[in-house]
């Protein structure tokens, strides 16, 4: 660090060696860094082959990857296949309600001139800063009354509500920014609106559905806070609500508990590394303008 | 195609919404409860009631005990719910008893409420009418467990005394055992503690001199049996502080210390867990050899009838067959957990010895006595335990504490 | 009365429009907006388990803000909060800022980092909460394993047992669960400023602190505004991770314990404290509302007249 508080009139040799040991600080930093993100993951992983008084005994030590007994104990006699079930449909369904409600809105308001545009823009501009948390009590009543507390629906109405605003405003912020030509000429050939709607403007916002998808996928995939209020059924629980459950019945199998966190996390990491340009793309999609 | 599919799945809907017509003749009972690890006992016990009452059927459904309080009030507030119900004891039990969710029992509608000793009937009592709301299932005690091997190989007995039991710790110190499991982490657990070690310490006069106003938390006898607590910390699993509920059963079932402080309840979870563990079970160590040997005794619960049911008698008829010696005795020997029914017949061993103790018992007294508004006594003592423990304050500033907590609404400590 | 083909096709053209706005606009007041203003009116009635009793005013705020029982539990909890807030703002914030400016150099292996930093975000909170909690287990934890064996043992401690570093370990558990995200937000934010300025700014033989603090600083001002925005909210939300790694009572003895906990345990009770009180439950989350909403846009408006367009 001292050399980059170093004083600026300096020699065009001195400078030289200032940006290589700058360099040299950075490869260290960032090594060290990505170290401590990536070396968690791997004990868990590695901790996952391992039986208990292994992990105890030899917290570091590399397992044998053959051991995989506690991967099949916890796909064999456990419900997490069925949480993970949950979780994929929970998630598929809120995005398939997001994408075509979010779409419908963004729509009316980028291609349609109108007076009441402005205020329905507002309107969800409103959803998008209002923590929904905070209205769980009210929720979870409406819930009840509409007949979806302990059922997946509950979750998947909840998600859609949550994710919706953010759709709208990047679904309006790019159709907005298509050229009114395309549905001009549309028009000219005596094509109906939703046909212009579903044919000509649609099948060019494949880029912002996929950002909206992945923004909205990787919370509504994680999120523990609404299964934990509205569900009590096993069989309807998602994956962070019933890892809890799983984590709470083998407190005392370390080998177990690692298993269960690794295949927890397994298909979102895998799925990230591969697709990482658009995750990244996506989940801070909201904050980069 | 198409039409034929359609035909076939309106003839399976038809044929479904008929045969639970021809079901409908018998009454089907519906009876919730939180204990997912005792179905199979549950099941069990109502094929038998099927059995013998050939025109009801039950059906047993079970829900996460975190949960099981909002989902059943829920349920209830809704004007559903089942028709049978377990339910906690004590501040809980009022907490649905009270809005008149659930069916007053007396001994005309119930006559096997006379199988139960009167402390059991109290904690499935409403206070403010007196009547008592559900059959009461289970008796629980807090003493400590001990794993009789370590304690064979160290060659220690089981102590008496508070100053065996501080001899015992050093003994099994020197041979590089940790003596108490324990942890302080998990806040509930300072609670189970307190009343596994101390109970006879505090004893029956204290309980009877808090409840009636004589004394409060600040008396000697609650101060002192704290001191005497943060002494033997120093005896509870490395790092206590930083351990939780599931390390310390950890360490206990590895047989890597040699004592529980907590429930009786535990003896069934170690050896699930564990079964080759050898276990015993004492009752809290007295000050002074002579005095009363005292554990802590609390009800956990019972089967409550909902209000609403219109399957009113088919109820009851359940219900009364849960209040049998009979239903007892199966409880006890198949679930390894104390039946209040009077006249069991206990098999196991351990099981035996845990009813033997709980012959001399106080109340588990934040649970019986405070739950029943904020701030719960339970919660207080449990804070104030965790920093008493921690180092953080002393025996008289915790008792205080507590003691300040309770008097916001406890009348006899407001003057 | 005859409808002219205008007329027709206006009506047309106006219930197309109607039927793309009309349903999500329905969904939205059905579980957003009537569920909000639902839970300030709820916060003025007392409570019976699920069944509201009397109207009481303002009784449920005051007992929440200045009451005997809860007053100092939520304070101690807001406290808590507003640690957490700080301390994030610059481990998370601050440390993304630093890394994303090594980052925009695209040194050797840059692609591999940016990667690696991100991989934590992903994760569901439960995950990272356990695992961080089992690694901080006293006895058989990761973290003191490693002290042992380096020598260490003086430093290693029951982390989440005591007082003193409990709420510390739940803010670097947190950090190390989200900093990828400032890190790539700042990132594309530099990668925005045009190169001529930092060219320039080379050129006239700046230092690289210098560089750092007054030009890419002030320019990646939007971004700043946005992580702030985002971190305020979330961490006057924060609930999961001390769920998981402390449990509901903020253990030890109220040392972790933040607004979102408090809010849980009063709203759906807890093992030790049977009473469920959603008026209660609902005041909270009414003071807490409006004081993020209006604390987010004031200092939305104050952060956004300190950035400089470009």
């Amino acid at each position: 660090m001292t050399i980059a508080f170093a004083p600026s009139a300096v020699s065009a040799q001195s400078d030289t060696s200032r940006s290589i040991s700058f360099a040299f600080l950075a490869q260290i930093i960032l090594i060290l860094n990505s170290f401590i993100m990536l070396y968690p993951v791997v004990v868990m992983v590695f901790s996952a082959f391992k039986s208990t008084g292994e992990i105890f005994e030899h917290p570091f030590a590399i397992p044998d990857f053959t051991q995989v007994q506690n991967f099949a104990r916890v796909l064999g006699e456990t419900s997490m296949p069925t949480y993970f079930l949950n979780s994929i449909v929970v998630t598929g369904a809120s995005i398939l309600l997001i994408l075509v409600l979010g779409t419908m809105a963004g729509y009316a308001v980028a291609r349609y001139e109108s007076r009441t545009n402005t205020f329905i823009l507002l309107f969800f501009l409103a959803g998008l800063m209002l923590p929904l948390k905070l209205a769980v009590i009210p929720l979870f009543i409406l819930l009840r009354d509409l007949g979806l507390l302990d059922s997946r629906w509950s979750l998947i109405v909840t998600y859609t509500a949550i994710g919706l605003p953010s759709a709208v405003f990047i679904m309006a912020g790019f159709l907005r920014s298509l050229p009114s030509e395309l549905e001009d000429a549309a028009r000219i050939d005596g094509a109906s609106e939703p046909r212009i709607m579903w044919s000509v403007m649609l099948p060019l916002a494949r880029p912002p559905m996929a950002i909206a998808a992945i923004q909205n996928a990787v919370p509504i995939w994680n999120d523990f806070f609404f299964p934990l209020v509205f569900i009590q059924t096993d069989s309807a629980k998602t994956l962070p609500q019933g890892l809890t459950s799983f984590m709470g019945e083998y407190t005392t199998d370390w080998g177990m508990l690692f298993a269960g966190l690794t295949i927890a996390a397994a298909p979102i990491t895998l799925l990230y590394i591969a697709l990482s340009r658009q995750f990244i793309q996506g989940m801070t999609a909201g904050a980069v303008k | 195609m198409k039409l034929t599919r359609r035909i076939l799945m309106g003839a399976a809907v038809g044929g479904y919404i008929l045969s639970a017509g021809a079901a409908m003749a018998k009454t089907e009972l519906t009876f919730w409860s939180w204990r997912q690890e005792d179905k199979a006992f549950y099941q069990d016990v109502i094929k038998k009631f099927e059995a013998k009452e050939p025109e009801i059927s039950v059906k047993f459904e079970t829900y996460a005990p975190e949960n099981y309080q909002t989902i059943l009030s829920t349920a209830l507030a809704a004007g559903r719910g089942p028709d049978v119900i377990q339910v906690r004891a004590y501040g809980n039990l009022e907490s649905i008893a009270t809005p008149g969710y659930l069916l007053a029992l007396d001994k005309q509608a119930v006559p096997e409420l006379a199988n139960f000793p009167d402390s059991a009937l109290a904690a499935e009592t409403l206070r403010a009418d007196g009547k008592v709301y559900a059959v009461p299932f289970a008796t629980q005690t807090m003493l400590v467990v001990y794993n009789k091997k370590i304690f064979k190989d160290a060659g220690v007995n089981p102590p008496q005394t508070w100053d065996e039991l501080v001899a015992l710790t050093q003994a099994l110190k020197a041979k590089n055992i940790t003596p108490f499991a324990n942890g302080t982490a998990t806040a509930w657990q300072n609670e189970t503690i307190v009343a596994a070690l101390l109970s006879s310490q505090l004893g029956k006069q204290f309980e009877d001199d808090i409840v009636s106003g004589k004394a409060n938390f600040t008396d000697p006898r609650f101060v002192n049996a704290l001191a005497k607590l943060k002494d033997i910390s120093t005896n509870f699993a490395p790092n206590f502080t930083g351990v939780d509920y599931a390390s310390s059963q950890q360490l206990f079932v590895a047989g890597r210390a040699a004592m529980f402080a907590g429930g009786s309840f535990e003896v069934a979870n170690f050896k699930g867990q564990n079964p080759s563990l050898d276990l015993g079970v004492f009752a809290s160590p007295v000050a002074k050899a002579g005095d009363e040997r005292l554990i802590a005794r609390y009800y956990d619960g019972g089967y409550a009838v909902n209000a609403k049911t219109d399957k009113k008698d088919a109820a009851l008829k359940f219900v009364r067959f849960l209040a049998t010696p009979d239903y007892g005795t199966a409880f006890t020997n198949t679930l390894k957990n104390l039946s209040p029914i009077k006249g069991i017949k206990i098999e196991d061993a351990i099981t035996q010895d845990v009813a033997k103790l709980a012959d001399n018992s106080m109340s588990y007294l934040m649970l019986v006595r405070f739950r029943y508004q904020e701030p719960s006594g339970s919660v207080l003592l449990q804070s104030n335990v965790q920093k008493l423990l921690a180092g953080q304050q002393t025996p008289e500033q915790a008792a205080a504490e507590i003691n300040k907590g309770i008097a916001t609404y406890y009348k006899p400590f407001q003057k | 009365m005859p409808v002219s083909p205008k007329q027709a096709r206006t009506l047309k053209h106006r219930s197309w429009v109607a039927f793309l706005v009309v349903p999500p606009i329905v969904f939205m007041s059905l579980f957003v907006v009537y569920p909000i203003l639902s839970a300030f009116a709820y916060a003025f009635y007392e409570w019976r388990g699920l069944a509201r009793g009397e109207f009481v005013g303002l009784a449920n705020f005051k007992e929440v803000l200045f009451g005997a029982t809860m007053g100092p539990v939520v304070w101690n909890a807001f406290l808590h909060n507003v640690y957490a807030l700080i301390a994030l703002m610059i481990i998370q914030n601050g440390g993304g800022f630093l890394l994303a400016w090594l980052l925009y150099k695209e040194p050797f292996g840059f692609r591999f980092h940016r990667v690696a930093v991100f991989v934590p975000v992903v994760l569901s909170t439960i995950i990272v909460g356990f695992l961080w909690k089992l690694f901080l287990n006293p006895n058989f934890g990761l973290v003191n394993q490693a002290l042992y064996s380096v020598g260490l043992d003086a430093l290693a401690k029951p982390w989440l047992g005591d007082a003193s570093t409990a709420l510390g370990a739940l803010i670097l558990a947190n950090a190390w669960h989200f900093v990828g995200f400032p890190t790539l937000v700042y990132l594309a934010g530099m990668q925005r400023i045009p190169s001529e300025i930092i060219e320039a700014a080379r050129l006239d033989g700046t230092s690289e602190w210098q560089l750092l603090k007054n030009v890419v600083w002030p320019l990646v001002a939007p971004s700043t505004t946005i992580l702030f925005t985002l971190l305020f909210i979330g961490a006057f939300n924060w609930f999961e991770i001390p769920y998981v790694m402390v449990g509901l009572d903020g253990s030890p003895y109220g040392t972790t314990d933040v607004l979102g906990l408090v809010f849980y345990r009063t709203a759906f009770g807890n093992q030790s404290a049977s009473i469920q009180n959603f008026g209660q439950g609902s005041a909270l989350a009414t003071v807490l509302f409006l004081f993020i909403v209006v604390f987010a846009s004031m200092l939305t408006l104050w952060l956004r007249r300190r950035e400089i367009q470009f």
